[in-house]
C-alpha cells in the first residue's frame, strides 16, 4: 500500500471577484521509502498540492455535476484519509508524521538553530517535553552535526548563510522522525552550488534512512535526482 | 513549552513591548501612588481624628452643663467605657512675646483624665526621646541633648499637668501647652523635628530684642477670653499671663496651629464657668441679692473612650447608643439643671468628622477612576503593539502551524507575552510606587526648597507629613489589575494569530 495516495485533489482560490482553479483533479501516490519529485512551472499547483498532502490546506469539495469529476478527493496517508481529520488531527499530523522544508527556510530569528530545531519537538510533545528535553536535545544536536552544523548550536539563522540556515530546516524538519519529508523548492533561494549540496545532503539522508520525499521543483536537473518524476501543467498531472 | 521559550526571547528581544511594560510601570505605579497617598491620608484622618477626642463626645458648647463629675462617674463605671474626660472648649485671642495677636482654639482639660481618653501622653512634644527619629541621622533634634538648667523629664511632666512655676515666684502654677505651629517660633526640619528659632520680643517699653526664646523654658502667652452668660451676652474680657509648659504635635495642622491646652481649672475661672453662688435680687439685703444655693462647676464637653479598637467606620455607634442612655439617666437624676437628652449633643469620632472623611472618601473614589480609566491607556498599548507584532510574525505563526502547533497553543503564545509584559511592568511599577511612597516627604521638600513647589500645603490638607505607606493588599490589587489588563490587551490579537490559515501565514510579504 502507497504511504501517501492522492485521489482526484481541487483547489481553488478566490482573487477578488474571480475563482481561480490551481489544481483541477490531481491523483499521484508515493510509496514509503520513495523520492517523488514534483515538476511544474511556476503557478502549475505544485506548492499547492504539497501543502495539501501536508494538511496545511484543505481540498476543495467540488459539485460532481459542475466538475464533472465521478470521485470523491482524497488524500490518504498510511491508509487515512487526511481530507476528513478535524483542525486538531491535522495539527498533531503535521507535527508527528510530516516535515517541511521551505524554499525560504522560515527560521524563527530570536532562536538559535538549536532551539529551532527543537520546536518541533516542543511542540509535538508538549509539557512531557521537559521530562525527556535531555533526549531530544540529543537528537537535534545529532542532527545538526550530521548537517555539518553542531560548532554553531547557538548560532542564531541572522549569523548563518543560505545553505546553513536550509540545512537547519532540513534538521528541524526531522527532529520528531516524521514518515513523510515534503520539501517546497528546497534550493529555490540559493546559487547553483549550494544548492547542489543541499541535495547532496538530502540524498545521503534518503539513502542512509529510507526517507519517503516529495520535493516540489521547477528545476528538472533537481527532479532528475528524485525517484520519479510527477508532472504538473495547469493544475493536472501529466500522464508519463 | 514553547510559549514560554518564545516568551523569553520576544520578550528581551524586542524594544515596542519593553515600552508596553514601561506603560504598565508607570500606570501601576500612578494608581499605586495615589492610592497610597489618598488611602493613607483617610487613614491619618480617621486615627487623628480619634487622637484629641476619644470615640464619644458630649458637647453643650458656649453655656456647659454641670454636675458633670457625676456623668464621669456614671459613664466609666459602664462595661463599655474605658475612660471619659471633661473639657471645655472656647474661642481666645492670644498675646505672644514678639507683640502679635492670634485667635485661638482655648481647651481647657483635666491632664490625667485627658492623657487616658486621648493620646495626649503621646504628643507631648519636648521630651527627651527613647530613640532618634529614623531620619535624623546626624541627631541633631534638640530632644537628643541635654537641656541648661532644664531637665526633659520635668518639661514632660509639665506639659501632662500643664502646670509650670511661676518666673516671679518659682510656685507651681497654671500653665498653657499650644500646639507647636502656634507660636510660629519653632522651625520644622525635613528630618521631622522641630527647631527653635530666634524671637523678636517685645519689651515693656515697645521695642524688640532678640531672644533665643525656648517657649517651654522661658515663654510666656497672654490669653484673652469673653465670657458669656446665661442669656449669651458677654460678660467682661478676661486676661490672664500664663507660662509655656511644652508644646504639642499631633500631626494635625489644623490642632497645632490653632489650638490651646490649659488646666481645666483656669479655663473654668476665665470662662466664668467654675462654681459659683446661685443668687436672687432680695432689696432687702445690703447687696440686694440672696445665696440659695450653688450652682456647680460646669464643662461643655465630655470625652469618652470606648474599650477596644473603635477605629474602624462605624465601630463606635454601639458605644453612642449606651453614652445616650446613661445620659438620659443622668439628665433625669438631674432635670432642670443639665440639658435634657434631646438637645445635647452626642457625636462619634466619625460624626464630627463626617463631611471631611466623606469628601476624602470621594475624592479617593474619583481621583482612583479617573487614573484606572487612564491605565486602559495600557491596555490600548498592548493590544496596538501586539497587533502590530503578529502581523511582523504571521511567517513564523504559519511555520509554528506548519510544525504541529494548534490554534490554541498559537493564542497561548500572545496571551502568555502579554501576561509576562504584565507581570514585569506591575512589579516594576509597584516597585517604583514604593520607592516614590516611602520617600515621598522628602521629594516633596526638595521640591518645595528647590523648585519652590509645594503641592501638600499642610494648611489646606490638614496633616504636616504627606502618607507615606504602601498597603499590600492595595498593591497586590493594583498588580493583579495591571497584570489582567495586559492579558486582555493581549486576548484579541491572541484570537487574530490562532485564526489564520497556515498556508496564507505562509504566503504573507
Amino acid at each position: 500500500m502507497p504511504l501517501v495516495e492522492v485521489e482526484n485533489v481541487c483547489r481553488t482560490y478566490r482573487m477578488g471577484r474571480a475563482d481561480v482553479p490551481v489544481l483541477r483533479g490531481v491523483s499521484m501516490t508515493v510509496d514509503k521509502g520513495e523520492c517523488v519529485a514534483v515538476l511544474g512551472a511556476s503557478g502549475s499547483g505544485k506548492s499547492t498540492l504539497l501543502h495539501l498532502i501536508g494538511g496545511l490546506d484543505r481540498p476543495d469539495r467540488p459539485d460532481r455535476a459542475r466538475m464533472k469529476i465521478p470521485k470523491t478527493p482524497a488524500i490518504r496517508f498510511g491508509g487515512s484519509d487526511i481530507t476528513a481529520y478535524s483542525t486538531r488531527k491535522l495539527d498533531e499530523y503535521r507535527g508527528r508524521d510530516v516535515g517541511f522544508v521551505f524554499q525560504f527556510y522560515h527560521l524563527l530569528p530570536e532562536l538559535t538553530i538549536l532551539e529551532n530545531v527543537l520546536l518541533g519537538a516542543m511542540i509535538l510533545h508538549g509539557p512531557g517535553f521537559v521530562a525527556q528535553a535531555g533526549q531530544h536535545r540529543a537528537r537535534a544536536e545529532e542532527l545538526l552535526t550530521a548537517f555539518g552544523l553542531g560548532h554553531r548550536l547557538k548560532h542564531r539563522p541572522s549569523q548563518l548563510s543560505g545553505g546553513e540556515r536550509q540545512r537547519t530546516a532540513i534538521a528541524r524538519s526531522l527532529i520528531n522522525q516524521p514518515a513523510l519529508l515534503l520539501a517546497d523548492e528546497p534550493t529555490g533561494n540559493l546559487d547553483e552550488q549550494t544548492g547542489a549540496k543541499i541535495l547532496d545532503a538530502m540524498m545521503e539522508l534518503r539513502a542512509r534512512t529510507s526517507q519517503t520525499m516529495i520535493v516540489v521543483t521547477h528545476d528538472p536537473h533537481t527532479a532528475e535526482r528524485a525517484d520519479r518524476i510527477v508532472r504538473l501543467k495547469d493544475g493536472l498531472v501529466i500522464p508519463a | 513549552m514553547y510559549q514560554f521559550l518564545l516568551t523569553r526571547k520576544y520578550l528581551t528581544s524586542k524594544l515596542m513591548p519593553l515600552l508596553a511594560s514601561v506603560a504598565v510601570l508607570l500606570c501601576t505605579a500612578m494608581v499605586l501612588v495615589i492610592w497610597s497617598v489618598m488611602g493613607g491620608f483617610l487613614d491619618m484622618l480617621v486615627r487623628s481624628g480619634r487622637t484629641m477626642t476619644g470615640d464619644v463626645i458630649i458637647a453643650w458648647p458656649n453655656a456647659g452643663f454641670g454636675h458633670y463629675e457625676d456623668l464621669i462617674q456614671r459613664l466609666e463605671a459602664d462595661e463599655l467605657v474605658d475612660a471619659a474626660a471633661p473639657v471645655i472648649e472656647s474661642f481666645a485671642l492670644i498675646g505672644l512675646p514678639d507683640g502679635r495677636q492670634e485667635t485661638v482654639m482655648l481647651r481647657g482639660v483635666d491632664g490625667p483624665s485627658y492623657a487616658r481618653v486621648t493620646a495626649y501622653k503621646d504628643i507631648v512634644w519636648w521630651k527627651k526621646l527613647d530613640r532618634p527619629l529614623p531620619k535624623d541621622k546626624d541627631l541633631l533634634d534638640p530632644r537628643n541633648r541635654d537641656l541648661k538648667g532644664l531637665k526633659w523629664d520635668t518639661l514632660y511632666a509639665q506639659g501632662l499637668s500643664l502646670t509650670a512655676n511661676d518666673p516671679a515666684t518659682g510656685l507651681p502654677m497654671a500653665a498653657v501647652v499650644p500646639g507647636i505651629e502656634v507660636s510660629g517660633f519653632n522651625d520644622r526640619t525635613a528630618q521631622g523635628f522641630y527647631n527653635p528659632v530666634l524671637v523678636n520680643k517685645r519689651l515693656p517699653n515697645g521695642e524688640y530684642e532678640t531672644v533665643d526664646l525656648f517657649m517651654p523654658a522661658r515663654g510666656t502667652i497672654t490669653i484673652n477670653t469673653i465670657p458669656l452668660d446665661s442669656r449669651g451676652t458677654a460678660v467682661e474680657t478676661v486676661s490672664r499671663v500664663l507660662p509655656v509648659a511644652n508644646e504639642f504635635m499631633s500631626g494635625l495642622f489644623d490642632l497645632d496651629n490653632r489650638l490651646v491646652l490649659v488646666r481645666l481649672d483656669m479655663a473654668q475661672e476665665m470662662l466664668k464657668l467654675q462654681k459659683s453662688d446661685k443668687v436672687i435680687d432680695d432689696p432687702t439685703t445690703p447687696d440686694g441679692y440672696k445665696v440659695v444655693g450653688e450652682n456647680p462647676a460646669r464643662v461643655t464637653h465630655v470625652l469618652i473612650r470606648g474599650k477596644g479598637d473603635l477605629g474602624k467606620f462605624g465601630a463606635a455607634i454601639p458605644l453612642k447608643r449606651r453614652v445616650e442612655s446613661i445620659y438620659e439617666q443622668f439628665a433625669e437624676a438631674h432635670r432642670g439643671e443639665v440639658p435634657g437628652v434631646v438637645p445635647i449633643i452626642i457625636l462619634t469620632w466619625e460624626d464630627q468628622n463626617r463631611t471631611m472623611i466623606g469628601a476624602v472618601r470621594k475624592e479617593t473614589a474619583l481621583v482612583l477612576s479617573l487614573f484606572s480609566l487612564v491605565s486602559l491607556v495600557a491596555v490600548i498599548l498592548v493590544l496596538t503593539i501586539f497587533w502590530a507584532m503578529i502581523s511582523d510574525k504571521t511567517r513564523d505563526i504559519g511555520i509554528m502551524r506548519a510544525l504541529g502547533a494548534g490554534r490554541a497553543g498559537i493564542a497561548w503564545v500572545w496571551l502568555m507575552y502579554g501576561l509576562a509584559i504584565g507581570t514585569v511592568g506591575t512589579s516594576l511599577g509597584v516597585a517604583t510606587a514604593w520607592v516614590i511612597v516611602t520617600n515621598i516627604n522628602p521629594i516633596h521638600e526638595w521640591m518645595g526648597d528647590a523648585m519652590g513647589l509645594t503641592i501638600w500645603s499642610p494648611e489646606v490638607y490638614y496633616f504636616v507629613t504627606i502618607p507615606n505607606q504602601v498597603d499590600p493588599t492595595h498593591a497586590a490589587v493594583v498588580a493583579i489589575a495591571g497584570v489582567l489588563s495586559c492579558f486582555v490587551g493581549a486576548f484579541i490579537p491572541a484570537v487574530r494569530a490562532a485564526n489564520m490559515r497556515p498556508v496564507d501565514a505562509l504566503r504573507f510579504e
